[in-house]
Order: C-alpha cells, then sequence, then structure tokens
C-alpha cells in the first residue's frame, strides 16, 4: 500500500527561540516569563494587545531575554543606568 | 254582662253600624252597601277563562264602579280586597283548571326542555292576570296590591324545575335573535318574573358570551379578538337586552343610560372570559409568538379590566413546570421560550412585574443546566443548525446592560407596580441577551466559553474554506459591542493568528512547496487545548520537521511546536485493486502510515508505533477504518491491512471518501477554570466550615491570602456557580455556604 498525503491541515504554536530550552523537548510546558513584567514570552507585555510581531523579545548579551518593549521602558528610567535588571550588567542587545 | 261592657258594645255597634249605612235613612244605606259587596265580589272573583260565559259578563261597568265607590265610601275597601286577594286567587290558582294547567306542563318540562311548552305556560299565565286585573280606575294601590299577591301566589305553586325551563326559554330568545318578542317580555314583566328571575336572565347571557367566545377565539392568536367581539356583543347582546334592561326607553339616549350599568357588567364579562381563555392558552400563545401577537394585544387589554394577573402568572408557571422545565426538555428549547416568553409578557405588562414573576423559575432552572452558557453562546455566534436565532436581526445590537439601581432623580419616575414583589428590580426593557446574560452573575463565564467555541470553529477552518474567518470577525465584532472590546481582545488575537497563518503559509509555500498548511497560534491566548504525545511517523515527521525549519528561516527568533492530534490530512490510498480517498485526522492518518510499512500490526504495536496514545483513541481511530474496509481486525487486537477489498466488507455503505473530521478538542471552558480552581477548593472548604455563610468578596479577599492565587472575583464567581451544580455549595442573596 501507498499512502500519499495529498493535504494536511496542520495546528502548531509557535514559540520564541529563548535559546535556553529547545521547543521540541518535551515537558517544557512551564511558561517561561519576562523578568520585568511577567506576562509570558508568547504573551505580550502590559501596553500591547497582539503578542509576536508586535510585540518582540529582546535579546541580551547577558543571556536575558525580555519583551522589548519592557526593557527600553526600564532603560528610559534613570534608575536603570542602562543595565540589565537581571544582573545589572550594562545592558548590551545580543546581536542574532 | 256589666252596664260598662253593654255601652261600649252599643257605641261600637252604632259606630259600625253608622260606618256601613251612612248618613242613609232607615236601613237603606245598609241595603246598599250590602247590594254593592255583591256585585264587587260577583266582579272580581276570579274564573276559569275557559269558561264560555267568561268575558260575557253583562255587568255593568258603571254599576260595578259604583259598587266599589260605595265600598270604598263606608272605608270598607281593603277588608274586600283582602278577602278577594287571600281566598279568591289563591283558590283559583290551586283549584282544578289552573293547578291541572301547571302540573301538566310541569310534568311534561321534566321529560323535555321544550320551550314552546314554558312559552304558551307563560302566555297563559299571563292571560289570567290580565284577565283577573281589577279595572284600572280602581286606582294604583288596588292595582300593585292585586299584582303583588298573584305572584306571590304564583311563585309559591311554581316548582323548581321551572327555573330550568324558563333559561331554556330566555336561551332559546338568544340564539336566534328573530325569534325575540317584545310580547314575551311584556309577559315576563307582567308577571314580575324579570325581577325574580334576573340572575337566571343574566346568567343566560353570559352563558351565551362565554359559548360564543370560546367558539371563535379559542386557538384564533393571529389578530385581537376584542374588537370583533366587542361589535357582537352591540350586534346580538344589546338588542336582547333591551326589552329587559331598558324597558320604557323612549329613545336611544335614554336606552344607553338604562343600560349602561348592565353593559358594563356584560362586558366585563366578556373580558374575563377572554381572559380566562388566553390564560389557559399562554402557553402555546407564546410558542407561537410572534404570530399570536393578536391575542396578546387582547390578553394586555383585559388585563387592565380584569385582575387576573396573578392568575395568568399562576397559569404560566404552572404550565412551564409541566412542559418546560423537565430533563426532556432541549436547554436550547427552554432558552427560545424563556425569549419567547420575555418578549411575550413585554407585551402584556410593559412595567416587567409579569415577567420577572414568571421568568424567575426558568432562570433558575437554567442556571442549574451545565450547557445553558454553551447554548446562548452558540446562538450568538450563529452555530446553530435551525437557524432559528435567539436574537432578532431587527433588534439593536447594544452593550449589556446591568441591572440599574433606581434612579432617585428620574423625573419620569413611576413607583413600582402593585403587585410587584419586594425583590422586584425594576429593570428597563433591556435586550434579550442582556437579559440571558443576566442570568449568571458574571459575563465572564460567556466570553470563556465564546473563546472556547470560537476555537473550535476556528480551527475547523481550512484553505478551502478561508472565507469563514471573516465571518467569525464579523460575529465577534458584533459582539464586542456587547461584551466589550476588551472582553473580547483574546479573540482579536484568534482571529490574527488565522490571518497570519495564512500569510506565513503563503510565504513558506513560495519558498519551499508542501503540502502541509498549518494554522499557527499563539498559545497563550487560545483555550487550553488537549494536550496530546503523538508523535507522527514514517513521511509525516518528515514534512513537519521540513515546514517547521522552513518556518524558522521566515521567522528566525521563532520556533513551531506542532500539535500533532489537531488538524485534519487528506490521504490516498493505492491498494492493489483499488484507491481510496479520506480526511481524517490526524491519529487515523499515522496509524495508516504504518500500515505503508508492514500489513499486520497489534494494537499494542501501533500504540507504541505514534508514541503514546490513549487506548479508546486507539481504537477509535481503527474502527474508522475498518469502517472503510482498509483494515480488518482478525483477532482481538490484531489488524491486518486489505490490499484486496474483501467480499463482505463493509466499504459499500461508507462512501469511498469519507468525512470523518470531528470538532477539534477544546475542553470547555468552564471545565478548565475548575481544573484550576480545584486547588483553592480545599481553602473555601475551609473556610465556609469555619465560618458559615460568606459573601463572594470575603472569600476572595481571603484567598489572596493563598499560595499563586490570581483569579478575578468573576473567576471565582464563575467557580462557585460550578461548584454550586455540583452540589457543593448553597448560594443565597450572595452569600454562600456549604451544601449540608
Amino acid at each position: 500500500m501507498k499512502v500519499t498525503v495529498k493535504h494536511w491541515h496542520a495546528v502548531a504554536q509557535w514559540r520564541w527561540d529563548t535559546g535556553g530550552t529547545e521547543p521540541d523537548r518535551g515537558g517544557d510546558d512551564e511558561e517561561d516569563v519576562c523578568g520585568i513584567c511577567r506576562a509570558a514570552y508568547e504573551g505580550c507585555c502590559p501596553s500591547c494587545k497582539m503578542p509576536g510581531d508586535d510585540c518582540p523579545l529582546i535579546w541580551g548579551q547577558c543571556s536575558h531575554v525580555f519583551h522589548m518593549h519592557c526593557l527600553l521602558k526600564w532603560i528610559g528610567t534613570p534608575a536603570s543606568k542602562q543595565q540589565c535588571p537581571m544582573d545589572r550588567r550594562p545592558w548590551v542587545t545580543a546581536e542574532r | 254582662m256589666t252596664a260598662a261592657l253593654r255601652s261600649q258594645m252599643a257605641a261600637k255597634w252604632n259606630d259600625g253600624f253608622t260606618r256601613l249605612n251612612r248618613t242613609e235613612p232607615g236601613i237603606t244605606g245598609l241595603i246598599s252597601f250590602s247590594q254593592a259587596w255583591n256585585v264587587a265580589t260577583d266582579y272580581l272573583h276570579p274564573r276559569d277563562i275557559a269558561d264560555p260565559t267568561f268575558g260575557k259578563k253583562t255587568t255593568d261597568m258603571a254599576v260595578v264602579k259604583a259598587a266599589f265607590d260605595t265600598i270604598n265610601r263606608s272605608r270598607r275597601l281593603p277588608v274586600m280586597l283582602e278577602t278577594f286577594l287571600g281566598a279568591g286567587i289563591n283558590i283559583w290558582l290551586n283549584t282544578r283548571s289552573a293547578s291541572s294547567f301547571l302540573a301538566h306542563f310541569l310534568y311534561d318540562l321534566q321529560e323535555s326542555d321544550d320551550t314552546a311548552v314554558i312559552n304558551s305556560l307563560i302566555f297563559r299565565l299571563v292571560e289570567w292576570f290580565r284577565a283577573w286585573a281589577p279595572i284600572d280606575e280602581l286606582g294604583p294601590t288596588i292595582r300593585s296590591a292585586y299584582t303583588l299577591t298573584f305572584q306571590t301566589q304564583l311563585f309559591s305553586i311554581l316548582r323548581p324545575t321551572f327555573v330550568r325551563g324558563f333559561k331554556a326559554l330566555c336561551t332559546s330568545t338568544l340564539v336566534p335573535v328573530a325569534r325575540q318578542t317584545p310580547e314575551m317580555w311584556e309577559a315576563f314583566e307582567a308577571l314580575g318574573l324579570t325581577d325574580r328571575y334576573e340572575g337566571i336572565i343574566a346568567s343566560v347571557g353570559y352563558e351565551r358570551i362565554e359559548e360564543y367566545v370560546h367558539e371563535t377565539c379559542t386557538g384564533k392568536w393571529d389578530t385581537p379578538c376584542l374588537e370583533s367581539l366587542r361589535s357582537w356583543m352591540t350586534m346580538q347582546i344589546v338588542p336582547w337586552m333591551l326589552p329587559m334592561y331598558a324597558k320604557g326607553a323612549v329613545n336611544t339616549d335614554e336606552a344607553r343610560g338604562m343600560l349602561q350599568n348592565v353593559g358594563s357588567r356584560f362586558d366585563f364579562h366578556m373580558n374575563k372570559t377572554l381572559c380566562d381563555l388566553r390564560t389557559s392558552e399562554i402557553f402555546d400563545i407564546i410558542i407561537d409568538f410572534p404570530d399570536s401577537n393578536g391575542a396578546l394585544q387582547d390578553l394586555k387589554e383585559c388585563l387592565q379590566r380584569v385582575d387576573q394577573r396573578a392568575a395568568l402568572v399562576q397559569s404560566l408557571r404552572k404550565s412551564n413546570r409541566k412542559r418546560l422545565l423537565h430533563p426532556g426538555a432541549d436547554t436550547k428549547l427552554i432558552l427560545q421560550q424563556y425569549v419567547a416568553t420575555i418578549k411575550c409578557l413585554r407585551i402584556v405588562d410593559p412595567p416587567g412585574v409579569l415577567l420577572f414573576k414568571v421568568a424567575d423559575p426558568i432562570r433558575r432552572y437554567l442556571r442549574e443546566r451545565p450547557d445553558t452558557i454553551r447554548s446562548i453562546v452558540a446562538n450568538l455566534v450563529g452555530d446553530d443548525d435551525s437557524g432559528d436565532s435567539l436574537v432578532d436581526e431587527n433588534e439593536p445590537i447594544q452593550p449589556l446592560q446591568a441591572l440599574e439601581t433606581e434612579d432617585y432623580n428620574d423625573p419620569n419616575w413611576d413607583p413600582e407596580p402593585i403587585d410587584a414583589g419586594p425583590d422586584f428590580r425594576t429593570n428597563k426593557p433591556s435586550d434579550v441577551i442582556s437579559t440571558l446574560v443576566s442570568i449568571y452573575d458574571s459575563k465572564d463565564l460567556f466570553v470563556k466559553e465564546l473563546q472556547v467555541l470560537l476555537a473550535q470553529r476556528l480551527l475547523a477552518i481550512t484553505d478551502d474554506n478561508f472565507e469563514k474567518v471573516e465571518k467569525e470577525r464579523r460575529n465577534i465584532e458584533i459582539l464586542k459591542i456587547r461584551f466589550g472590546e476588551a472582553a473580547l481582545q483574546v479573540c482579536e488575537v484568534m482571529l490574527r493568528d488565522m490571518t497570519d497563518s495564512k500569510r506565513i503559509d503563503g510565504h513558506v509555500q513560495s519558498k519551499r512547496p508542501s503540502i502541509v498548511h498549518p494554522t499557527i497560534i499563539s498559545r497563550n491566548f487560545w483555550p487550553s487545548l488537549e494536550s496530546s504525545d503523538i508523535v507522527m511517523p514514517g513521511q509525516f515527521q518528515a514534512l513537519q520537521t521540513e515546514y517547521a525549519k522552513e518556518f524558522s528561516t521566515f521567522k528566525p527568533d521563532k520556533r513551531l511546536r506542532w500539535l500533532p492530534h489537531l488538524g485534519t490530512v487528506h490521504l490516498e490510498l493505492q491498494l492493489e485493486d483499488r484507491t481510496i480517498e479520506a480526511d481524517v485526522p490526524p491519529l487515523e492518518a499515522a496509524f495508516i502510515e504504518l500500515f505503508s510499512q508492514k500489513n499486520i500490526w497489534t494494537m499494542n504495536e501501533l500504540v507504541s508505533g505514534v508514541g503514546s496514545v490513549d487506548r479508546t483513541a486507539a481504537l477509535k481511530a481503527l474502527i474508522t477504518w475498518i469502517d472503510l474496509g482498509v483494515l480488518k481486525e482478525d483477532e482481538e487486537n490484531v489488524f491486518r491491512l486489505l490490499e484486496v477489498a474483501e467480499e463482505t466488507a463493509p466499504a459499500a455503505r461508507t462512501a469511498p471518501t469519507a468525512n470523518v473530521v470531528e470538532e477539534p478538542a477544546v475542553s470547555a471552558a468552564q471545565q478548565q477554570q475548575a481544573d484550576q480552581m480545584r486547588l483553592y477548593w480545599k481553602f473555601i472548604e475551609g473556610m465556609l466550615t469555619n465560618l458559615g455563610s460568606l459573601p463572594l468578596d470575603r472569600i476572595q479577599t481571603m484567598l489572596r491570602f493563598a499560595p499563586g492565587y490570581d483569579k478575578t472575583p468573576e473567576q471565582l464567581a464563575g467557580f462557585m456557580e460550578a461548584a454550586r451544580r455540583e452540589g457543593l455549595v448553597v448560594g443565597r442573596d450572595g452569600m454562600w455556604r456549604l451544601n449540608r
């Protein structure tokens, strides 16, 4: 018998590639959250309504990842001293 | 005998003598009096009118008159009348002629209600009455005394059965109006029957009205009946009433004045009859709405006249309980009837008191049904197969209205209607959806259910029918007006995922054509989809990896995570003797893929071949293929591919291209929430045990101390509602306590 797939309407979720866990590895259902707003990466920052490309992530060289809007807002405050809120190292956006 | 007594006697005698003798000389006065007395008694003495000599009396009227005059002058007239009236008539009515006559007819009457018989009886009586009546010249006193005595004597000998016959006679005058004769009414009047039997005559009218109303209005709901009933009354009943109630009226105005009182009584009776009829039919009237608008208008008008509101509520509640609120009725049906009830009772009673009283049990019942929300939401998004929408298309879409507390500054404020109960809330006529949503304490439940339903529908959309997304979008736009933009934000994301998927797919296909067309969803914005550990075997795995790779090239920061149990696969199976095409869920596709490696598999091999899967689900998937005649279960749990179709294979009963796609499995919103809340149930149970009953906000405040609790009061309300349905708690007046 030969099985030919003519058309496959599949369903998938998208995940941010946060570098840490590989999306295909099983059992990663625990949500990764933005360190600033505590909302899921795949959710959106408090000022956004649409997730995904409208509310992207920003990757730091220090390996920390935040919602871009959250981080920019943080960097914009004088108290931040341009540091990563997690490790207080100067924030440098990672090249990707 | 003493001298005193003697003189007293003499005085009396003299007195009497003088009175009778008057001032005539000697005893001539006495003689003339005695002659006069004879003439008078002879004249007055009743005779059998059947006697041929009757009426041919030679008595000279002048003589009679002179005689009466004489008697009157002697002041003996009262005595005379007493003798005549007391003895004469009594004797006569009871003697052979009269009583045998009466007895004859009364006997007949018991056999039959022949109105002709009773009619002639009455005319005969009138004949007697007239024949014996003293002449008018004697003055009204004698006449009325005569009439009274005659009537008294007559009524004393009439038997109870007469009433029945009399009623029949009255009825006979009513049905074909032409038969009615003014003489008869005069006869009734003369005999005093009208006064004595007024109740009976009226009841004849009442019964006729009832009969007519039932005859013409039962089951006739499309047009208002009241108007035609009124004109019928004017045409048929009023002419009948005229001789009785408006006797002696010289012109129509006078007649109208006389009829006003009794006429309004008849009108009231008509209203009441119609009202009772409609009350007994109300449940079916509501079913027929809007084709029963006329009946509702009637009912409204009648209720203003007749105080039957309580009866209407009783009747409707009773039939609702009997015909609607039982396990056999579909939730959708109950909702439809409820909506129709709302609409109908708003017509009948705009302030909504009736509705409030009737709706309460329905709402309470609906709250206990687990699928009420789902039904309402399904209807909102037009998911009904029947196409019978609860909402009117022409009803303006408006935001949900909360029940308002009374506005004391409202210059048009009206007090609550008199029969409003203590818990009656004046709700402004709000739209149907607001009313339905207000069955529950929070609209949150509806939004959740809406998401689940939307998810199911969106996931079922493939490239072939992608225009449905637009339809869903329109739906959501409408619902946004109702539920508010913020509440449906999530739905917005879901819809955008659909269009994004389409766009991404277009791009990926242009780079590297694939037969995979995924819907890519944002996981935080979709209801939790049942997870699955299926690993797609063989070429499916390859297709997935290939597509995911291409996707990551297009969106470098993103990865795809497949939900392999969702979606549909269109397959073509090339077997030795036939080709089968089928649309199947992924698990079915995975199994058949395995069969392309070898022809015989055991259940356990199959299950481990696709990762891990529930055995019942696996069996279901395999049965799909067995039904299609592709597989055969040779012995228990061993399946063989049928390269050559078997004669007895049941393939014939299924078309070669079968559609076995089902709704994507999305757990219902309440279920999800309940799962999340189960953790907190212990806390709630504890606090309710210790503190008795608590309001919702207290529970919420206390739960905030629990670790990780992040639910809104609305969600908590939803959970408590679910717990109440399971019989764990009892909610009353906003207080919750454990159900023990």
